[in-house]
C-alpha cells in the first residue's frame, strides 16, 4: 500500500535555469500538495501531460528524491525516516531504464539480488520462475549491448521482480517501446494486480490507462485536478470520450 | 555492499575496451617504448657525431699556424676538413646554410706575433643551432694553443710543472644513485602520476556521468543501498584503476630492463635495480595510493555533476594539466623536498619519490607529505559525497 500526504516538491533554480525557463522566481514547484492512496491488489494510474510532475512524484515515492514537505507511507512504513526499509519493500522501472551494456542478464539480476540481501537459497527457484515466465533462458549469458529491445525489456522486468517486491512503481514504462514489447509491460502490470501487489504507474496515454487502472489521478503542473477511481471518471465524463475529457480537465485548470 | 558494488564496477570497467587500453595497455607500453627511443636516438646521434666530418672554413694563407695546426691534430678529435675561404662574410653566410660547421679566422699579423711570443687573436665562427659545434671549435683550438705553449716553454726554457703550481682534484663524493636520482628522478614519479590520473580518468566518467546518461544510477538508487556505500564502491574502482595504470607503467619498467634489455649503460642499471626493491616500492605506494584517492575525490564531483560523457571529458582533460604540471617539478634538478615543498600536492610526491629514488629521504617530510595528502584524499572524498547525496546533481 502507498499512502502519500500533501507531497510537495521545490527545486532550488540555478542563475542558469532561471534564465532558461524566463522566471525571476528562485525555485520552481514539481509536485505541489499531491496526496493518494494506492492499495494493494488495485492498479492506480498516474496520468498528466509532459512535465506534470509524475515522474518527481514517483521518484519521491521511490525515495529517489527527498520531499520538500508531505508524507509518504510505503506498506506501513514511512519512507521518509526509513527510506531503506521502504526501498526494500519496491521494485521500480522507467521506460527510460538503461542496463548495463557490458554485463549478461544472469549478472545483472545476480547484482540486484545481492543488493536487496537475497539469500541465495530463494535467489535461485525465484530466478528460475521469472527466467520461464519471461523465456530469458537463451539469452542470460549474452551481453545486454547485444540484446535485442524486447530482450532488453525483460531483463529490466526481471531486474525489477528479482526481490518480489510487495509495491511496484512503473514510470511510464512503455515510452519508446513497440506494443509486442509493451505488450511485456502489461502482462507485469496486470500479473502483479493479480499477486496483490500494490501497482502505480504513470503515462501520459489514456487509452493505456483506461486498459489497465482500477484508480486514476490526474496531476497538471505539480497539482491533482483528479483522484478517483476508473468507474468515477467515467461516469463523470462532461466530454465525449476518455482521452477529450482528460484534456478537458487539464484546460479548465488552465482557465482557472 | 559497497563490496557487491565494488565488484560489479570492477567487472564493468574491465570490459571496456577503451579503459582497458588506458589502464593497462598504454602504461605497460609506455617505458619500453621511450627507453627504446631514448636509447636508439641517443645511440645515433652518438654514432653520427663521431662520423661526422666536420668541415672548417678559414679565411687567409693555409701555412697560417693555427690552420696548419688545426689541420694537423690526428683524427681522434673527430674527422674534418679544411677549406679555404677569401673573406669573413661568405664563410659566415656559408655557415648560416651548414655547408661549413666552423668557421676560423685569425690576426694579419699572427706570423709576428707568434715570432716575439704574443698573444694572437682568432676568431671562431659556429652556429648555435647545429649542436655541439662550439665544444668542437674548442677543442681543436685548444689543443692548438697546448702546442703553442709547448713549444714556447721549450724555446724560454721553463719546466711546464713550475708554471702550474696548483694542481686541483676535483673529487665527486655523491654516489651515482645520488646523481641518477637527482638528475632524472622525476621522470618516474611524473609517469606514475600521469598515468594515476589516466587511469582514473575514464572509470570516473564511465561509472558516474555514463551511469547517469545511460540511465541506470535511477534503478540503483531504488535500491537499499546507502548512497555513500555506491560512491564507495564505485570510487573504490576509479582509486584501483588508477592505481593499477601506474602498476602497469611499473611492470612495463620492469620489462624493459630484465626481458627486453633495453638500458645498457651500466650505472643507470645499477641504480634501477636497486631502487626497484620492497621498500621502495611500499614508501611509493604509500605515496600514490593518497594520491590517486585524491585525484579520485577531484574528478568524481566533476563527473556527478556534467550530464553527458563529452562534457565530463571536456572539463576532466584541463584538470589533467593542472594537476599533472606541478609534477614537472621534479625535473629541475635544483627543487628539494623541505618543509614548503612538502606541503604542495602532487610536488611533495614527485619530490618524495626522487628523494627516495636518490636515497636521501628525510622521514619526517615523507610523514609530512603522507599527512598532506591523506587530508587532502579525506577533503575530495568529503567533496564526491557531498554531490552525490545532491539529488539534482545524479539524475538527469
Amino acid at each position: 500500500m502507498i499512502e502519500i500526504t500533501d507531497l510537495r516538491k521545490e527545486f532550488i533554480l540555478s542563475k542558469q535555469q532561471r534564465k532558461e525557463l524566463n522566471t525571476t522566481e528562485d525555485k520552481a514547484i514539481a509536485v505541489d500538495g499531491v496526496s493518494l492512496t494506492c492499495q494493494p491488489g488495485r492498479i492506480f494510474s498516474l496520468l498528466g501531460p509532459n512535465g506534470a510532475g509524475k515522474t518527481t512524484t514517483l521518484r519521491m515515492i521511490s525515495t529517489i528524491f527527498k520531499p520538500t514537505s508531505g508524507s509518504i507511507n510505503i506498506c506501513g512504513i514511512d519512507a521518509l525516516k526509513d527510506p531503506q526499509e521502504a526501498r526494500r519493500k519496491m521494485g521500480f522501472l522507467t521506460g527510460a531504464t538503461g542496463l548495463y551494456a557490458r554485463l549478461t542478464p544472469n549478472e545483472i539480476i545476480k547484482y540486484f539480488a545481492d543488493l536487496y540481501s537475497i539469500p541465495k537459497e530463494v535467489y535461485e527457484p525465484r530466478k528460475e520462475k521469472l527466467y520461464d515466465l519471461l523465456d530469458m533462458h537463451d539469452f542470460q549469458s549474452k551481453r545486454i549491448g547485444k540484446l535485442s529491445t524486447g530482450m532488453k525489456q525483460k531483463v529490466s522486468i526481471c531486474r525489477t521482480m528479482i526481490h518480489d517486491p510487495e509495491v511496484v512503481i512503473f514510470d511510464e514504462p512503455t515510452s519508446g517501446l513497440d506494443v509486442i514489447t509493451a505488450e511485456n509491460i502489461i502482462r507485469l502490470i496486470r500479473d502483479c494486480k493479480e499477486q496483490g501487489k500494490t501497482v502505480i504507474f504513470s503515462s501520459h496515454i489514456m487509452s493505456e490507462v483506461d486498459l489497465l487502472c482500477d484508480d486514476m489521478a490526474i496531476i497538471h503542473k505539480g497539482k491533482m485536478l483528479f483522484n478517483g477511481t476508473m468507474d468515477e471518471y467515467r461516469t463523470n465524463m462532461q466530454a465525449e470520450n476518455l482521452t477529450a475529457e482528460f484534456i478537458r480537465i487539464v484546460n479548465s485548470s488552465k482557465e482557472i | 555492499m559497497i563490496y557487491t558494488i565494488f565488484k560489479k564496477e570492477l567487472t564493468d570497467t574491465l570490459r571496456d575496451k577503451r579503459t582497458l587500453v588506458m589502464m593497462l595497455v598504454i602504461p605497460i607500453l609506455i617505458f619500453p617504448v621511450i627507453l627504446n627511443v631514448f636509447v636508439s636516438v641517443s645511440a645515433s646521434f652518438t654514432a653520427e657525431a663521431a662520423e661526422k666530418t666536420v668541415k672548417i672554413g678559414y679565411v687567409g694563407s693555409p701555412d697560417n699556424y693555427i690552420y696548419s695546426h688545426v689541420q694537423d691534430l690526428p683524427e681522434s678529435y673527430g674527422k674534418k676538413k679544411m677549406i679555404q675561404y677569401k673573406d669573413t662574410v661568405k664563410l659566415k653566410e656559408d655557415i648560416k646554410n651548414d655547408v661549413v660547421q666552423i668557421g676560423l679566422s685569425s690576426s694579419s699579423s699572427i706570423k709576428e706575433e707568434m715570432e716575439s711570443k704574443k698573444p694572437t687573436n682568432v676568431i671562431a665562427f659556429f652556429n648555435a643551432t647545429d649542436m655541439g659545434m662550439q665544444d668542437r671549435a674548442k677543442t681543436y683550438l685548444k689543443a692548438v694553443e697546448t702546442i703553442a705553449q709547448q713549444e714556447r716553454y721549450l724555446d724560454l726554457k721553463l719546466k711546464e710543472s713550475e708554471l702550474t703550481p696548483i694542481a686541483v682534484n676535483y673529487q665527486n663524493v655523491a654516489s651515482d644513485k645520488e646523481m641518477i636520482g637527482k638528475m632524472a628522478g622525476g621522470i618516474l614519479p611524473y609517469i606514475f602520476i600521469a598515468f594515476g590520473f589516466i587511469g582514473c580518468m575514464y572509470p570516473a566518467i564511465d561509472l558516474f556521468t555514463g551511469e547517469k546518461e545511460r540511465g541506470t544510477i535511477e534503478t540503483l538508487l531504488t535500491t537499499p543501498v546507502l548512497r555513500w556505500q555506491i560512491l564507495f564502491g564505485k570510487m573504490g574502482v576509479v582509486v584501483l584503476s588508477g592505481l593499477l595504470a601506474a602498476s602497469c607503467a611499473l611492470i612495463g619498467l620492469y620489462l624493459s630492463i630484465e626481458v627486453m634489455n633495453i638500458v645498457e649503460n651500466e650505472e643507470l642499471l645499477t641504480v634501477i635495480k636497486s631502487v626497484l626493491n620492497f621498500k621502495f616500492l611500499l614508501m611509493l605506494y604509500g605515496l600514490l595510493i593518497p594520491l590517486t584517492v585524491f585525484f579520485a575525490g577531484v574528478m568524481i564531483p566533476i563527473a556527478v555533476y556534467a550530464k553527458s560523457f563529452k562534457e565530463a571529458q571536456s572539463i576532466i582533460t584541463p584538470l589533467n594539466i593542472i594537476m599533472v604540471l606541478p609534477a614537472m617539478v621534479g625535473f629541475f634538478p635544483g627543487i628539494e623536498l623541505d618543509l614548503v615543498t612538502a606541503c604542495i600536492p602532487v610536488v611533495n610526491v614527485v619530490l618524495a619519490t626522487k628523494e627516495l629514488i636518490a636515497g636521501t629521504l628525510d622521514l619526517g617530510l615523507l610523514g609530512l607529505s603522507f599527512i598532506i595528502m591523506i587530508s587532502l584524499a579525506v577533503i575530495a572524498v568529503f567533496v564526491s559525497y557531498k554531490r552525490f547525496d545532491k539529488e539534482t546533481n545524479i539524475i538527469l
